[in-house]
């Protein structure tokens, strides 16, 4: 019996281990509560709603209603989230619990969860009216608060539409990636885009850049194959060539100052690192360094392997309007001292050249009557992806005072992106400034 | 016959409810009243019952813990110089090794020599085991079990004894002097405080239940109540004071109940019912136990069914396709695994001198493999690896092979990987193991929304009715750790678990008092059940390890669950020796026959011994009490030469053990052993 008395040691073992095992949970309990409490998801939360800008009824936790209108209730689903929480970076999923404050003793105060989103339904609603069914992204900010106007990541649909969250589920090419909100979790190539990057590079790094000069004749070729551009642009500078977007021109920026610069210099923009949007991770874009000079002159150029996040093309924008440090994106409202700012490693005086090289694309090349007075700084986009037709980006940003917005609309499959979607930023702009 | 029991229910529920239908109308016309009552009622019935909880388990645990274990002498071993060696167990393993209960430190005795065992009707077989110098008993050499009479001169190794088993007046008078369990912490007193917890918790479920299901709450929490106290009653009839673990399973159950009214109202007649049957189960299992003899013979009966049971689940689960682990027969449908852990307990657990038969591990290993192979086919891996970590404990402590145990465990493991790779819903649950917020709505779904829900309680919860975690499945069963934090706090939610470690404490605890490895095997296999289960079942849900779905015993909603808990706390109640403790614990006859005591003329006469008797001392009480340091006489500081251990004029000369003959205290309360000679006397005449 002093024998069986031994070995119960291995349920005095067992016994420890549950023993431990509380002690840590309690231990946890402890240390991250406030993570869990703060993570917690809409189906915890009873009461209160969550509203846009204007006070407009987005959610209505008490019962689990939306809003009456049907393009309100589609355009903002990402930001709002669904039913089931099946979108997890969503006001419903993510920024309710960040409302709520959390103590060991009592747990979870229960105060009223009502939020506001910076969001305009509204403008949400244009945008939708804009992207006419195509895949895509919309989203304008205003860089000096921060606060997100539109976010719009298409295919979107209507939590309420029981058949269409069926259809989603059952995997339909319509509605193919609808519980991501690309907005902050996809990547893109960049196309042409890219090049106000590597213009940043150019006049950092090489000398006598404002000599530069290229002459296009729409091939530049690198042996067998070559970089080639829709059309002739003949002899360029810095100026012309981002205006023009002469892709030979880039090519042979970025095989004079080197891969490795380019890709410094979309660290320094913070192209390559997540962002935080209110506890939500954003996905990061990616450079690739390649020893061929063909594929190191595409990578400069935008195509390559390169790959961008919308959120943070957009706060690029927001930067360069700044002169390198801008408010960081938002969705819940921020006061001077809740404000996060955001900034790019790129000398005022480049920002300065930068913007101004942006406003003389919109002014000769893309056409200021599109934007009315607004003086709308830009660059378009054209994304080749394979065989289908190219992904259109239009990013840029109003250097005003009163109207300080930066932009990025990229539309899926679009086409040209100063026709297709610089039209849409224009409409944007155009409803975002009424 | 589930008619006959819905109308006596019925009958019974409407009686109960009768006087409540009053309060309520006159609650109903008085609204203003009845909302400031509410409101008070459950701001104290908040904070209050977290305290109420600490309160019950505080008392049961000092109670279970506080005393010391008082160990019981069933005979002595007589050495030639009058020492005795005492038997404090029904099975006793006898040899020089550190672990025999008789430890003989002489040369000639093997590590573990031969074994004692009595039987419940106070026969003694002397087993002999492998040992290299033999066993003889009245000089003829035994190799087999023999039956012993008192005053056998038992020689092992060569070093000779003289048996004297307790007769029915010693132990009458032994258990006269053992102090009972209740004495210090009156188990009524205890059972107040959980009653007065248990019509608080009604009270609050009431104020926020559905008035549909007022009635049945009200019937649930009443017979709950009162079973409670009849079994407490029946205890106290049957002359037992001790009802520390029976307190702490009603607690546990009080729990349960509460989830079930809160999560599935409906099922709370059902729960309810199985509540009742459960602890039915309990009592009966514990009147069986009384009984080991006839228990060894009528578990194989019963592991037959078992199998029979598991194989016909198996082939439903079958054509089923996939996942199926219930049964269902005539309406009732319930889960097999569930009562095969008690019969499976049964099947491993041996008495002490099969503890050395290799055969018998073979069947019981195979059986094992049975079971745990069923269930994997069955897709219920949760409940597999709760009966193969059983079985590993039954094989450690039948065998102590820690080699063998690790060996089993790395196989297991292996063959894990193996399902792992056919498995991939499994895979994936892995896959998300320690990062469920990173999947937190999908795999990670009910994890994270655990840990926020407890985060949600604080310490002492949101109140019944204000947590949101039922709403998500299997709330009351895989997640209901969370429920009780969110709504009743975490203090509550702790204390359930604490619960729980208590009772595997006190398994092992009663282990070095115990009587039989029987009733050791058992309870510890149970603790070890419970033990698992709780860690599955609270650390699945919290993300300390991968989320299997298994109940929190006692408190998970379900009526197989139940049943086999209250079953299985049985065992660990059996294991109670202490004084008047358990109902499965035969209390000594009152009016038995006594063979007078050895006369010490003619004892030494018969076997040349020295005649000493046993050391008594008084405690606190002023009642005499077995030495309490029992483990310092059991060892012979010095051996008797071995090539004249029989010798009887050596005794004079053998250095006598540090305790001293002659002014032994002897009680003046008592004078049953008067009788006895000291030894000076007998050196005298």
């Amino acid at each position: 019996m002093k024998q069986l008395k031994f070995r119960t040691i291995f349920i005095s073992f067992f016994t420890l281990c549950l023993c431990f095992g509380m002690v840590f949970l309690l231990g946890s309990y402890v240390v991250d509560g406030d993570y869990w409490a703060a993570h917690r998801s809409a189906g915890s939360v009873t009461k209160g709603t969550i509203t846009d800008r204007n006070g407009q009824l987005l959610y209505d936790f008490s019962n689990g209603s939306y809003s009456d209108d049907y393009e309100i209730r589609v355009s903002t689903v990402h930001a709002v989230g669904d039913k089931v929480g099946s979108i997890a970076n969503s006001a419903k999923s993510k920024l309710v619990g960040s409302q709520s404050s959390f103590n060991i003793i009592t747990g979870i105060s229960s105060k009223d969860t009502s939020l506001q989103l910076t969001l305009d339904a509204n403008l949400n609603a244009r945008a939708l009216e804009l992207l006419d069914g195509r895949k895509g992204v919309i989203s304008l900010y205003n860089y000096k608060t921060g606060d997100i106007l539109c976010m719009l990541s298409a295919p979107c649909f209507d939590p309420t539409d029981s058949e269409v969250i069926k259809a989603i589920n059952e995997g339909s090419e319509k509605y193919q990636g609808a519980y991501v909100n690309r907005f902050f979790s996809s990547t893109y190539t960049p196309g042409s885009t890219f090049k106000v990057v590597t213009t940043a590079a150019a006049l950092e790094t090489m000398k006598h850049v404002e000599e530069f000069s290229f002459s296009c004749d729409s091939d530049l070729s690198y042996g067998d194959d070559s970089v080639t551009c829709p059309s002739t642009h003949g002899t360029v500078d810095l100026w012309e060539a981002l205006g023009k977007s002469c892709n030979g021109a880039f090519a042979t920026l970025a095989n004079e100052i080197g891969g490795k610069t380019v890709e410094e210099y979309a660290k320094k923009a913070g192209l390559l690192s997540p962002m935080e949007v209110n506890g939500i991770k954003t996905a990061a874009g990616s450079f690739t360094v390649s020893k061929s000079a063909i594929e190191e002159g595409w990578s400069g150029v935008g195509q390559y392997k390169n790959l961008v996040n919308p959120c943070s093309e957009m706060t690029l924008m927001g930067c360069i309007a700044m002169d390198g440090t801008a408010a960081s994106p938002s969705l819940i409202p921020t006061t001077k001292k809740t404000m996060k700012q955001a900034s790019i490693d790129w000398k005022p005086s480049t920002c300065e050249t930068v913007r101004e090289m942006m406003r003389n694309n919109v002014v000769n090349h893309y056409g200021q009557s599109k934007f009315g007075e607004l003086p709308v700084c830009a660059k378009s986009g054209t994304a080749e992806v394979g065989s289908d037709s190219p992904h259109a980006w239009f990013v840029g940003f109003v250097d005003s005072e009163e109207y300080p917005y930066a932009f990025v609309v990229m539309v899926e499959h679009g086409g040209w992106g100063s026709s297709t979607a610089g039209g849409i930023a224009a409409e944007l702009l155009r409803a975002a400034c009424e | 016959m589930l008619e006959t029991l819905n109308h006596t229910y019925q009958g019974f529920s409407e009686t109960m409810s009768a006087g409540f239908q009053t309060i309520l109308q006159f609650f109903s016309t008085h609204t203003i009243l009845s909302g400031f009552l509410t409101l008070v009622l459950n701001g104290a019935c908040h904070f209050l019952l977290p305290f109420l909880a600490l309160l019950v388990i505080v008392r049961c645990g000092r109670s279970l813990f506080q005393s010391n274990l008082e160990p019981e002498c069933w005979g002595n071993l007589v050495l030639s110089n009058g020492n005795r060696l005492p038997l404090t167990h029904w099975e006793n393993l006898i040899g020089r090794s550190r672990l025999a209960d008789v430890q003989m430190l002489f040369p000639s005795v093997s590590r573990s020599h031969a074994a004692m065992i009595r039987d419940s009707k106070g026969k003694w077989t002397l087993y002999p085991l492998n040992s290299k110098n033999g066993v003889t008993v009245n000089g003829s050499t035994v190799t087999e079990a023999v039956p012993l009479k008192p005053r056998d001169i038992i020689s092992f190794g060569g070093i000779a004894t003289c048996f004297l088993p307790s007769t029915p007046e010693e132990e009458r008078q032994q258990a006269a002097r053992r102090v009972r369990p209740g004495k210090n912490f009156s188990p009524s007193v205890t059972l107040l405080v959980l009653t007065l917890f248990q019509l608080l918790l009604s009270i609050e479920l009431m104020t926020v239940s559905a008035a549909e299901h007022l009635q049945n709450i009200l019937v649930a929490f009443g017979i709950l109540i009162i079973i409670m106290w009849a079994l407490y009653f029946i205890y106290r009839i049957f002359r037992r004071t001790s009802y520390e673990l029976e307190t702490l399973a009603f607690f546990l159950t009080t729990l349960c109940l509460t989830i079930t009214a809160r999560t599935s109202p409906s099922g709370l007649k059902k729960q309810t019912f199985c509540v009742i049957v459960g602890i039915v189960l309990f009592f009966g299992l514990t009147l069986f136990l009384r009984h080991p003899e006839f228990v060894r013979k009528a578990r194989w009966p019963m592991a037959a069914g078992s199998v029979l049971l598991l194989g016909l689940n198996l082939l439903l689960a079958a054509v089923h396709f996939g996942a199926k682990n219930w049964l269902s027969i005539g309406g009732i449908s319930f889960q097999p695994s569930e009562f095969v852990k008690i019969v499976f307990i049964l099947v491993g657990a041996v008495t002490l001198d099969k503890m050395f038969d290799k055969r018998n591990l073979i069947v019981t290993l195979l059986y094992s493999a049975f079971c745990v192979g069923c269930l994997g086919l069955m897709s219920d891996f949760g409940t597999a690896l709760i009966f193969f970590v059983t079985f590993l404990a039954i094989t450690f402590l039948r065998s102590g092979d820690l080699a063998s145990v690790l060996f089993m465990f790395a196989a297991a493991v292996f063959a894990g990987y193996i399902v792992l790779q056919f498995k991939s819903y499994i895979l994936a649950r892995f896959a998300v193991y320690r990062h469920v917020w990173d999947d937190p709505s999908n795999l990670g779904y009910q994890q994270t929304r655990t840990l926020s829900a407890i985060a949600n309680g604080g310490l002492f919860g949101k109140g019944l009715g204000n947590g949101w975690l039922h709403k998500v499945g299997a709330s009351n069963t895989d997640l209901v750790f969370g429920v009780i934090s969110e709504e009743l706090g975490l203090i509550i939610a702790v204390l359930g678990v604490v619960v729980i470690l208590m009772m595997a404490v006190f398994a092992v605890q009663e282990a070095s008092a115990a009587r039989s490895s029987f009733s050791v095997i058992t309870a510890c296999s149970a603790a070890m059940i419970f033990v698992v289960q709780t860690m599955l079942n609270v650390f699945g849900s919290t993300d300390l390890l991968p989320l299997t779905g298994v109940t929190l015993p006692f408190v998970s909603v379900g009526g197989s669950s139940m049943m086999s808990c209250w079953a299985l706390l049985a065992f660990l109640k059996a294991s109670d020796t202490r004084q008047n403790a358990a109902l499965a614990v035969k209390l000594p006859q009152k009016k038995a026959k006594d063979n007078a005591e050895t006369d010490p003329e003619s004892w030494t006469e018969k076997t040349g011994f020295l005649y000493r008797p046993q050391q008594v001392e008084q405690n606190s009480d002023g009642l005499p009490q077995l030495h309490a340091k029992l483990t310092e006489q059991q060892s012979v500081p010095v051996p008797v030469p071995a090539d004249e251990p029989e010798a009887p004029e050596d005794f004079p000369e053998v250095p006598v053990s540090q305790e001293p003959p002659a002014d032994a205290p002897v009680s003046d309360a008592d004078n049953w052993q008067d009788f006895f000679l000291k030894p000076e006397e007998w050196e005298k005449k």
